[in-house]
């Protein structure tokens, strides 16, 4: 038995066998090692449904996502709405309803958007890794496929909670490229500091593009890459004490990672604005209007973050 | 409270096998015994071949595990995920065969889902704190050689990944053809690999790939592996009947 591509096809309508709601497919919207997600429709209503054919890491997903449901912090992830099995093929499968999210993946986004999005898009990220951390998970397996940069509203989500683990754990499932341990610069255990390592890589590797990175990647690794990388980007280099903090395991919280990133995106968005008109005047205008317009109000998110302490 | 040992051999390869007693038959004969049997495939640019691709399944089913046919840069990322869902395949079964004696004919399938749900935390948990032996088997016949410094990475890789859990865990390497028998022992149970370890010296490329054999050796590491060889002989009935049935069920209830 394979571990991928495991999933059956599902028919075009299906019910649940315990709640009896009734779904139609409209399109497959991934597929991936722990099942694939379909977008379909519940009465009407959009909603993403995961299947996968080991029920048991299915329903691991469903254990996290239940316990992140409660009140603001729903933000986090989809919300759940249905926990079911269907029956294909003569075989049942596990399967669970979440809110669908419409949207993009984050490395697309950037790729169309800008590279100036990254430390905005970051700093959300923290956030919503804060609240995991504190019900007591890392994420895992955090990538850009794995977040979601909502159409309407431009915040960020995490999907596929497939590698969530208890804090202390050993990390359920984690990507190479983003892994702290194949970087040589820990283990696997779940600590908040893995997370961290993850989110720095990954700020590092959507503000070079897809192309810089790929060539960087050959041999041995180790963070001193990493910093090489930093130093030779301007983007890069007014981050580099918060991203090297992180490489190295120093921040106890996501919220203090977050709070250095934001002092220094702060810093930039104060200073910069006559620079950068004259560079790149025309098409960017937009985009950093509207980036602005972002960073105001993640300014003003922390002040509010700040008030409900 | 006696905690459960999972035990695995994990084969990585590049094609098929070519000498001596089926690998299939042998993975049947090592999911006999207690032991799950979990196959790589690693490619190149090339693509595997239907034939290499169906005995990589064969081997898997026969031997109640999972394969995955992948890219050498993903190598380590597979190993890891392999073990840990074959790992917790296995503590399902187990589990399942508990809750099907206790509530009749209907296991863990016919419970409703948040209920299940439950299960999988407990199931979960148990696969994190449960001990763990796995005997890695490479494959280094000669299409291999080009591969191998992603499986020495790998190999290493893997030892944090074990030493990350909670419950022991111990692994053992070891690569087919051999010199003068079917396999090799390059790493003896360690429960940590040293990054320096050198797989690549001192190897037989030939063209030879006795994968069936090689499983068949593997499975007497499992036996080595029980008890101080002093004890081995007297211990030996005991020791059989001491499967991780046994040890599960006190285990979980
Ligand atoms: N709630 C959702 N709303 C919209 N799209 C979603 C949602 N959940 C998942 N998707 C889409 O489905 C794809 C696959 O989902 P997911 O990552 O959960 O699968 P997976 O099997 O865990 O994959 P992976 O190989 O990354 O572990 C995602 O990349 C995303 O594009
Ligand atoms: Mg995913």
């Amino acid at each position: 038995m394979s571990s991928k591509a495991v999933t059956p096809d599902l028919p075009k309508h299906f019910q649940g066998k315990w709640n009896r709601r009734s779904y139609h497919v409209l399109r497959e919207l991934g597929r991936g090692a722990n099942g694939t997600v379909y977008l379909v429709s519940q009465d009407g209503v959009r909603r993403a449904v995961k299947v996968g054919a080991e029920g048991m890491d299915i329903l691991m997903e469903v254990n996290v996502l239940k316990s992140i449901q409660q009140g603001r912090d729903s933000k986090v992830g989809p919300l759940l709405c249905d926990v079911d099995d269907l029956v294909v093929n003569g075989k049942p499968c596990t399967f669970y309803a979440m809110e669908y999210l419409e949207g993009e993946q984050l490395d697309r986004y950037i790729q169309k958007e800008g590279e100036e999005w990254v430390p905005v898009m970051i700093v959300q990220l923290l956030a919503r890794l804060d609240v995991l951390h504190r019900h007591g998970y890392i994420f895992g397996d955090l990538k850009p496929e794995n977040i979601m940069v909502s159409r309407t509203d431009k915040t960020v989500r995490l999907i596929d909670f497939g590698g969530v683990t208890k804090l202390g754990n050993a990390v359920r499932q984690f990507t190479e490229e983003y892994d702290r341990a194949f970087w040589h610069a820990g283990d696997r255990r779940a600590e908040i500091g893995y997370d961290l390592f993850s989110a720095a890589v990954m700020m590092v590797r959507l503000t070079v593009g897809k192309e810089r990175w790929k060539s960087s990647q050959s041999g041995p690794r180790h963070t001193g890459l990493l910093c090489d990388i930093i130093r030779k980007s301007d983007s890069l280099y007014p981050y580099r004490v918060p991203l090297l903090k992180a490489f190295h395991g120093k921040f106890a919280t996501a919220q203090e990672m977050r709070a250095e990133l934001l002092a220094v995106l702060r810093e930039r968005t104060v200073e910069k604005p006559q620079k950068k008109a004259s560079a790149a005047a025309g098409k960017a205008g937009g985009g950093i209007s509207g980036l602005f317009v972002a960073s105001l109000l993640l300014l003003a998110g922390t002040l509010y973050y700040a008030w409900f302490m | 409270m006696k905690e459960a040992t999972l035990r695995q051999i994990l084969v990585v390869t590049d094609g098929c096998s070519n000498t001596g007693m089926s690998p299939v038959a042998a993975a049947a004969l090592a999911r006999e015994q207690g032991i799950t049997v979990n196959v790589i495939g690693v490619i190149d640019k090339s693509e595997m071949g239907e034939k290499g691709e169906r005995e990589i399944r064969e081997i898997a089913e026969a031997g109640g595990g999972l394969c995955d046919i992948v890219y050498p840069q993903q190598l380590a990322q597979t190993v890891q995920m392999l073990t840990r869902k074959a790992m917790t395949r296995t503590i399902h079964q187990v589990v399942n065969k508990e809750l099907k004696e206790i509530l009749g004919d209907s296991g863990i399938e016919e419970l409703a889902p948040d209920k299940r749900v439950q299960v999988a935390g407990m199931v979960d948990e148990l696969g994190e704190k449960s001990s763990l032996n796995v005997v890695m088997l490479v494959d280094t016949s000669g299409s291999m050689k080009p591969k191998l410094s992603a499986v020495q990475q790998a190999i290493h890789d893997f030892s944090i990944s074990l030493h990350s859990r909670s419950g022991k865990s111990r692994m053992a390497v070891g690569s087919f053809p051999g010199k003068h028998k079917y396999l090799d022992i390059r790493i003896p149970w360690t429960d940590k690999v040293e990054q320096a370890h050198q797989l690549t010296s001192d190897l037989t490329m030939s063209g030879i790939t006795p994968t069936g054999p090689a499983i068949v050796e593997a499975i007497a590491l499992f036996e080595q592996d029980k008890l101080p060889s002093s004890l081995q002989e007297r211990y030996r009935d005991e020791a059989e009947n001491d499967d991780m049935n046994g040890s599960l069920r006190d285990h979980v209830f």
